[in-house]
């Protein structure tokens, strides 16, 4: 941080907390569960928008705290279009419904309903207005790619993998 | 209460699957793989995945005392041995993640009894055991589907 005074220029260095270093490098350690990962993810991606999809992925990954899933998430919505204010509004989407259309909005509420499963239930209503703005077959994809985010940030918050260091499209 | 859907991509199915089955393997103790997968169907609420796994559990002869007080291990006295423990501890962690992060204690627990590789297929069964309950509770696919 740079302070401009009228007659001298003092210059702070901000200390932020060391990065924590990962405890387990489980795609080392168990290769095939990764390669299955890959393969889920792939098969759960299929039929579905991409600009909802990465709504999906980032919304999810904010409820399980999956910080390496959300640097990853935001930056490849970003690089792929989409808006700053959508992004950071989602974390509250309720209250900020006119950023979304109602299918994207349906979505989020199954993807909300779907990750937290600890709760109670996937309630009636939220399964019926998602089943309303998506056909069968893309309704089921929509179930598998939450859960495929969710399997990604158990992963990602047990293990502790480190955000920061993604590159857009780096995995794609 | 009726099927919401049963329709699933079969690529998915398999990826699903595969994923069980790789991870399953890698951990190499079929009776605490199951008590893994009853405990976190439990937290998860799956009809279908308890019906099944329980049945599974039995076969492999895990005893009826620790299937009737799995979902109060901690409390069990010495029902549960401290691998056990440790595992069913990292389970409940990994599957409540809305509830906070993974705590060192328990990471660190899991740690002290299972290699990095068995660690590492641990976690990969309480990740497939969640999917299979998201899949199956999203759909409301009704228990007594699974014939052992």
């Amino acid at each position: 941080m740079t302070t401009h005074t009228p007659d001298t220029t003092i210059t702070t260095t901000v200390e932020y907390a060391p990065e924590q270093p990962a405890r387990l490098d489980w795609a080392k350690h168990a290769p095939e569960v990764y390669k299955a990962m890959v393969r889920l993810e792939i098969a759960a991606r299929q039929g579905l928008d991409h600009k909802l999809y990465e709504l999906v992925k980032i919304r999810a990954s904010q409820i399980n705290h999956c910080a390496f899933c959300i640097d990853m998430h935001t930056k490849d919505a970003l690089a792929t279009g989409e808006s700053v204010e959508r992004i950071l509004q989602l974390s509250a989407w309720d209250e900020s419904r006119h950023f979304y259309t109602a299918k994207e909005l349906a979505a989020l509420e199954l993807t909300e309903a779907v990750t937290v499963l600890t709760d109670g239930f996937v309630p009636d209503e939220v399964y019926e207005q998602a089943a309303k703005h998506f056909d069968e077959a893309e309704l089921a994809q929509l179930i598998a790619a939450i859960t495929a985010i969710n399997a990604w940030n158990r992963f990602g918050v047990t293990c502790r993998m480190a955000p920061g260091h993604y590159q857009p499209g780096q995995y794609k | 209460m009726t099927t919401r859907t049963r329709l699933l991509d079969p690529a998915v199915g398999r990826a699903l699957s595969a994923l069980s089955k790789v991870a399953k393997q890698g951990l190499g103790d079929p009776a605490l793989a199951e008590l893994v997968v009853i405990r976190a169907s439990q937290l998860n609420h799956c009809a279908f995945c308890l019906d099944m796994h329980l049945a599974i559990a039995r076969e492999y002869g895990v005893s009826q005392k620790q299937l009737d007080l799995l979902a109060a291990w901690e409390e069990a006295g010495d029902v549960f041995d401290e691998r056990e423990r440790a595992a069913l501890a990292l389970t409940e962690a990994v599957t409540v993640l809305t509830a906070g992060f993974v705590p060192d204690e328990v990471y660190e627990q899991a740690a002290k009894h299972f290699d990095e590789a068995e660690l590492a297929h641990l976690i990969g069964l309480v990740v497939a055991i969640n999917n299979w309950n998201r899949v199956m509770v999203s759909r409301r696919i009704p228990p007594g589907g699974h014939t052992p």
